[in-house]
Formats: C-alpha cells, sequence, structure tokens
C-alpha cells in the first residue's frame, strides 16, 4: 500500500507519468487508482495527480498520507508537501543538493542536454525509482518504456531513463 | 469489484472505461459535444472502435441538443445509442432531453452527462442528478472508473425494461480517476427492430402527452419499487452501528475509504444508492428510522435527503452538517463524519502558496488577437465566451463570460443598455467550436437586428480547451471518415454580414487593420455587426511546428512591463533580484510576437 503525489504545471507530462506508474502497477496484479488534472489548469496551471497502489476506492490522496512526492517545478512543491505524511520523501526536478528526505535531480538540465526539456518528466521518474521504496523499479520501468512501439519516442524515453538512473547513481543520497 | 488480475484488465480513465462500456454492450451510435470532464468518453470510442474493427457511428455533434437528438432517432429506429456530454450541455440539451422522458424509447438510450463538483472546469456546480428527477429520468451513479463501466451495461438494460432514456452521471473524479478495470468481449450490437409509425406516441399532442406522462410516473414507481439499485446496499460496518452514512456516486469512494481507514469510525455503517433517482424512499427511510443519526453524503444537491420523508434524525446538506457548495473531497468527508461521530479531527497542514494561474500558451494565436483588439478598441466591453480563449481576462481582454455563444447574444444587451458612447462599443470574442455551437443563432440575430458591434472568431481550427476535438469545418468525422467541411466564411455571410475580414493574427499590422476597419464600420459608418476572424491553427495540433528561434531581452529595456501585463508570455520572467526580464527559453515558442509589440525593440533573436 503506498500513495504518491505527482506535480508541476501544465504541459510538464504528468498525466503521462501517472499512466506509466498506473499501468506497470497493473502489470504487476496491483490494485491502483489514480487521479488527474484536465482542463483550464493544463494551459501552464499548477497541477497535480494523485496515485494510490492498495486496496482503494477513492482515486483522491488525504493531507498527510502520500510517502512520496515527486514534483517536476519546484515552485510548486509547497502546493503539495502537506501531502506528504511526516516521514514522507521528496523527490524534486532542481538543481539543489539533496537533503534529509528531499532528493534532487536537474531533470530540466539533463533533458535539455538530451535536446529535448519535455523528456524532464521521463528523466525524474527513472531518478525516482532509485529512491528506496519507490513502488516501481528501474527494470519495470525500462521494460514499459522499451515496449513503446514508436522507435523514436522508445529511443529518446530510454535515453532519459538512463540519464536519470545514472544521477541517481553518482548522487550519494540514492 | 474487478480483481485486478489475467488478461482482460487494463489500467483505464473513468472516461475509457464507460467507452468501454458503451462498445461492450452493443451500442450502435454514440454522438457527443466535447467538454471537460466528459471528452475522453467519444475520444476512447474512436479508438475501441480501431482496436475493435467495430462498426459503431461515431460523431462530434455541433452541439449538445443536437447530439441527445440524434441519439434519440438511432433510439427510436430499433438501436443502442448514447449521448455524451458535460453537464452544463444538458442545459443545452434539456428541451429534447425532457420530452423524450414522456415519449419514451425503443433501442436503449443512454445519457452520459458528467459533473464538475467544485467546480474545476465549468460555470455550475449543477447536479444532474437533480436534473434527472426533474426531467423524470432515472440516473445511475458511478463511484469508480470500474463501476461505471458496470453502469453502462446496467444502464442499456434499464432503458430497454421500461422504455425510458436513462441518465448515467459520472463526476470528475470518476471521469479522470484511472483504475485497472476488467474488460469482456463486446456483444453483437442490439436492436429492437425497425421503427413503427405511431403518431400518438412518436409526434404526441398535448392529450396524449397526459397519457404518456401517467406512464412515465407507472414506469418510475415500478423502477423505484423493483430495481435492487433503488434500495440502499451496506458497504462498509455491520449494520449494527448508532450511525448511518448514505451515500451515492464519487463521493461514496472517499466515504467508503474514510470509514476503513480511521478506526474512531470503526462503527459506522455506509449505504450506497447505485440508483438516486428514483431511489426506493421507503428503504432509505427504514435506515434513518432505525439509526441514532445518519449522515447523506452526496454532490452536489441533496436529491437522496430530499427523498426521506422525516429529517428529524438525517443530517446532511438541508441540516446545514454538508456544506451547501464546493467539492467534498476525502479530508473534507473525513471531517464531517468525525465530527457528526463526535471525533475530534485531525491537525491537517495546507499549502503554503496560491495554485498558479493557467495562461494562453506560447505562441497561442489568441494572444496577439486579444493584444491588437486591446490596441484598437481601448475603451469598449469586451464580450468573452467559453474556451481557451477566455483566459484572455489575463491580458484585460475578456470581461464577461455567460455560456457557451453569450458573447454574441450579449452583445446584443451590452450595446443597447449602456447611456454613453463609452459604455456601448462592445467587441466580442468567441472561439470556432463555440461559434458552431450556439453562436450562429446569435449572430443571425445581431444582424437583422443591427446592432453596433464587432465580433471577433478567433478560429484555431479546433476545439482546444477540451483537448484538440474537429469543428464542423473539419474534412473528417471523429473516426476519420470523410466529412463535408463548413466554409466560416460563407456561413458568416451568409447571415447577412456585410463586413467581413479574414486576417492571420501573427501579423499583426493585418490584424489591427481589420479590426480598424471593423471599428470604423460598426461605431462610426453604417453601424451593425462586423466581423473578423483571425484565423491561424492552435499551437497544440499535431501537424503545428513551431520555429525553433529563441529571443532575449537586451538593455534596451527600460522595464515598462508590457512584455509581461499585456503580452502576458508565460516565458517571460521578472528577476527581481537582477532588475531585469528574462525570457525562458524551455518555454519560449518561438513565435517571435513580442518582438513586434516591445515599444523599446528590446528583444531580439538570440545570437542575432
Ligand atoms: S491550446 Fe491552443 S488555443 Fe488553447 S491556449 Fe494553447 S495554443 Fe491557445
Ligand atoms: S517568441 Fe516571444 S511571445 Fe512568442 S512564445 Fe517566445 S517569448 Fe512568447
Amino acid at each position: 500500500m503506498v500513495e504518491l503525489i505527482l506535480c508541476g504545471r501544465g504541459g510538464q507530462g504528468i498525466v503521462f507519468l501517472t499512466k506509466l506508474i498506473g499501468e506497470i502497477a497493473t502489470s504487476k496484479g496491483l490494485r491502483v487508482i489514480t487521479s488527474e488534472t484536465h482542463g483550464m489548469a493544463v494551459r501552464g496551471g499548477s497541477i497535480n495527480s494523485h496515485v494510490r497502489i492498495g486496496p482503494f476506492y477513492s482515486p483522491l490522496v488525504r493531507p498527510g498520507q502520500a510517502g512520496f512526492l515527486v514534483s517536476l517545478e519546484s515552485a510548486e512543491t509547497p502546493n503539495n508537501a502537506h501531502y506528504l505524511t511526516p516521514d514522507g520523501i521528496l523527490v524534486e526536478n532542481s538543481p539543489l543538493p539533496a537533503e534529509p528526505r528531499v532528493f534532487r535531480c536537474d531533470a530540466a538540465g539533463l533533458a535539455r542536454d538530451l535536446g529535448r526539456t519535455q523528456l524532464e518528466n521521463v528523466v525524474l521518474l527513472a531518478f525516482a525509482t532509485m529512491v528506496g521504496g519507490f513502488p516501481i523499479s528501474v527494470e519495470e520501468l525500462r521494460s514499459r518504456l522499451a515496449g513503446d512501439p514508436r522507435e523514436q519516442v522508445r529511443t529518446m524515453n530510454l535515453r532519459a531513463m538512463d540519464a536519470g538512473v545514472k544521477a541517481a547513481k553518482s548522487s550519494a543520497a540514492c | 469489484m474487478n480483481k485486478p488480475t489475467g488478461a482482460d484488465v487494463r489500467f483505464l480513465m473513468g472516461n475509457e472505461a464507460i467507452g468501454r462500456g458503451i462498445i461492450e454492450s452493443g451500442c450502435t451510435l454514440a454522438a457527443a459535444y466535447p467538454g471537460t470532464p466528459s471528452s475522453e468518453v467519444l475520444e476512447s470510442l474512436v479508438r475501441w472502435k480501431r482496436e475493435l474493427n467495430h462498426p459503431i457511428y461515431l460523431e462530434w455533434s455541433i452541439n449538445e441538443k443536437v447530439a441527445f437528438e440524434i441519439a434519440y432517432g438511432a433510439s427510436l429506429s430499433g438501436a443502442r445509442s448514447v449521448a455524451i456530454m458535460k453537464m452544463v450541455g444538458l442545459n443545452v440539451a434539456s428541451d429534447p432531453f425532457l420530452s423524450a422522458a414522456y415519449l419514451g424509447v425503443r433501442g436503449g438510450l443512454v445519457v452520459v452527462v458528467a459533473d464538475d463538483p467544485g467546480p474545476h472546469s465549468s460555470q455550475t456546480e449543477q447536479d444532474s442528478r437533480f436534473f434527472g428527477w426533474f426531467a423524470k429520468v432515472p440516473v445511475l451513479d458511478p463511484g469508480t472508473p470500474a463501476e461505471a463501466r458496470e453502469m453502462v451495461m446496467q444502464a442499456f438494460e434499464l432503458s430497454e425494461k421500461y422504455e425510458v432514456p436513462v441518465l448515467l452521471r459520472p463526476c470528475l473524479r470518476v471521469c479522470h480517476a484511472r483504475q485497472n478495470v476488467a474488460i469482456t468481449t463486446p456483444r453483437a450490437p442490439a436492436d429492437v427492430g425497425p421503427f413503427k409509425k405511431d403518431w400518438t406516441r412518436w409526434a404526441a399532442i398535448p392529450r396524449f402527452r397526459l397519457v404518456l406522462h401517467r406512464q412515465l410516473n407507472e414506469k418510475l414507481a415500478k423502477m423505484r419499487e423493483e430495481e435492487p439499485a433503488a434500495r440502499p446496499v451496506l458497504i462498509c460496518g455491520d449494520s449494527r452501528g448508532a450511525t448511518a452514512v448514505v451515500t451515492s456516486g464519487s463521493v461514496s469512494s472517499h466515504v467508503r475509504d474514510v470509514v476503513t481507514a480511521n478506526g474512531a469510525l470503526a462503527g459506522v455503517d455506509v449505504y450506497k444508492v447505485d440508483l438516486p433517482f428514483p431511489a426506493h424512499a421507503e428503504a432509505l427511510q427504514q435506515i434513518a428510522d432505525r439509526y441514532d443519526r445518519t449522515l447523506v453524503v452526496e454532490e452536489t444537491y441533496p436529491v437522496l435527503e430530499l427523498q426521506l420523508r422525516d429529517r428529524r434524525k438525517v443530517l446532511g446538506r438541508l441540516s446545514g452538517t454538508v456544506p451547501e457548495q464546493g467539492e467534498l473531497v476525502p479530508e473534507l468527508v473525513e471531517d464531517i463524519i468525525l465530527n457528526v461521530v463526535g471525533a475530534d479531527r485531525p491537525a491537517r497542514d495546507a499549502p503554503t502558496i496560491k495554485a498558479r494561474r493557467p495562461s494562453l500558451c506560447p505562441g497561442c494565436p489568441h494572444r496577439p488577437a486579444f493584444y491588437a483588439i486591446r490596441k484598437v478598441f481601448d475603451r469598449a466591453i469586451y464580450s468573452g465566451d467559453i474556451g481557451c480563449y477566455t483566459l484572455g481576462i489575463n491580458m484585460g481582454a475578456v470581461d464577461t463570460c455567460l455560456c457557451m455563444g453569450s458573447s454574441v447574444g450579449m452583445a446584443g444587451g451590452l450595446a443597447r443598455g449602456g447611456s454613453s458612447e463609452r459604455d456601448t462599443r462592445v467587441v466580442a470574442t468567441i472561439g470556432d467550436s463555440t461559434f458552431y455551437h450556439a453562436g450562429v443563432p446569435a449572430l443571425i440575430n445581431a444582424v437583422h437586428t443591427r446592432t453596433p458591434m464587432v465580433l471577433v472568431i478567433m478560429d484555431n481550427n479546433i476545439t482546444a480547451m477540451t483537448g484538440g476535438q474537429p469543428t464542423p469545418a473539419s474534412d473528417q468525422l471523429a473516426d476519420g471518415s470523410p466529412a463535408v467541411p463548413i466554409d466560416m466564411e460563407r456561413l458568416v455571410r451568409g447571415t447577412g454580414v456585410e463586413s467581413l475580414e479574414v486576417v492571420d493574427p501573427y501579423d499583426h499590422e493585418s490584424m489591427r487593420g481589420a479590426l480598424e476597419k471593423a471599428r470604423r464600420h460598426s461605431f462610426d459608418e453604417a453601424g451593425g455587426v462586423s466581423v473578423v476572424i483571425a484565423r491561424r491553427p492552435c499551437v497544440r495540433m499535431r501537424n503545428v511546428t513551431m520555429p525553433s528561434t529563441r529571443f532575449q531581452v537586451d538593455e534596451n529595456c527600460d522595464l515598462c512591463m508590457s512584455c509581461i501585463r499585456d503580452l502576458e508570455c508565460p516565458a517571460f520572467r521578472y528577476e527581481k533580484a537582477e532588475k531585469k526580464i528574462e525570457i525562458d527559453a524551455d518555454i519560449c515558442a518561438g513565435c517571435g510576437f513580442c518582438v513586434q509589440v516591445c515599444p523599446s525593440q528590446a528583444i531580439k533573436a538570440t545570437g542575432a
């Protein structure tokens, strides 16, 4: 049983990550229910997704219940930090150094180096899978991304994934 | 509850699960108008149709009224059919909807109406269950995506058994939830036989309507009495507690989870009603009579609560226990129930900042159009409409937004209601999809009545706000089969408009010129309506590629803030510490419009 929140700004590909996590959990035979933001807010406004793995019916995480907060935009973290449990873990898209229970990765910078800023979501998710206790493993993520039939998308996603994994390995915190 | 095992389990959005239920039910036709949170139902049907090579006919109709009428027609000719819309769409479709309840149906007819408690993306928080009650149409209220799929099939069966339309009311938290959902093989398209002429039924005059009304009441009474779905079902507890919660729909899932998770609520019994209208009132009353207190938790109107006759021991919206507006999120539900059982509420942290407001996309063609409108008509009333371009409020270019198509209709009154010249210049803005949906009759009215107004149709060739559905101008139907594209210029000319200009909003000079011409025509010379079509595809459309050029602000910048205030492009940022304007190259779309509007010519292409 684990609950997480993904947050950022509309257009950063949060729904894509939500689907990835949900599909991987589904293929493992786990019960999963999620909720996401659509409509006006996705035009650059604040958005988040809720993911609940376990015997849940409601798709919404209550404040103080999330084990992980994956934040694609550090400016959005304060909007969502209240969802974390007292010992919950924040994984943030940011060049700043790590802190206790805060893991940071400059996913935007790494994605820019790959030539596509939009890949920051995959970089950060791959980084998050390396953090202890995260509900999906890097192997599961890899096999999911490798299954994409569109060759270019597959190649770029796998490269983004490798960048995130590498960043996690070189950061002493993980 | 489905078990997430086996090959036939997919991770589906609620709207996709509803689409799957429609296909599996042997449905022949689906017609919809896009609107958050309902749009993905028909989009998923396009994918299911392709994946299964299914013959279902799919269309994005011009509006919800037409969508309902098409589905109703298919039902009379014997097929199962469905109309899909958001709740305010049901307002548009209400005329045929209410009448169809009297006439009844032949092939199963399901109306999927998505509600938006909150509201997150809508004008109202109306409860479509209440609308169903008003229309005397039965309502099924799903709690999860998996349940929504099952209820679609149940809805078709009820519809055929009782010969009435059935409303399926998923809330946003079902529509935009995703869950592992077990799916099965679709059944063959159902058919109750060809249309049979009977004017006393299908074209009933008032005398026969009275008969039909009696029949409808009898159908509802029978349904209330005989259908298990009309009765409350125990979903938590052992029915021996002192407190009962009665609930329905998506909020029932929050109730179930908080009662299960919170030890202080262990003795609470929770009852769920799948068919909140017509609910079995006596069975509800028995609960209320038996428990010390019964709390009704439902969204957003007191539908179950009002069906209880003796409410002396009942708590809910009518007693002030449940707030009368706003979404019932799980933490609020938990606090309400804890309060009712007399337990302490937990301390909760709240967000420490305000949510970021949405903006038109970088490169959005609406931005230069609004910019030019502000420059040419500096004191007008800007009558706006529903779509991405409602975000023109950020640029001070939208003053009103009532409902679909109202920019044109309201302009007729705004232009005549004011006393000074200053108050009576009206510039209306409307998107192409909204124009087709409800703007056309209003435009005919404005032309006919010689309303002095300028109408700017922001034509980006798509229904952008809801994710890019085709408009009647498209040469393809929802599933890619050929359509007759409607020519907007001919349509506008056909309404009798004399002054019409078509411009590319990226071409700042022409855009200004067209607006100035319209201003002269409508306000200085002939009077009456002039129309400017500002045409450029939405930057989010698949086939649109944006330039890779990026821009920077140089030392000529005098910090006038015009780019931040008037242009409002999200790529611009004022760096307080350095007292500098920055353009974020990751966000910029390369449209180059800012270069044209900076009064100090301080914006240059990088490397130039
Ligand atoms: S989606 Fe299209 S129409 Fe909507 S704000 Fe973005 S560019 Fe403009
Ligand atoms: S070119 Fe200028 S106006 Fe266009 S997206 Fe970039 S910063 Fe915004």
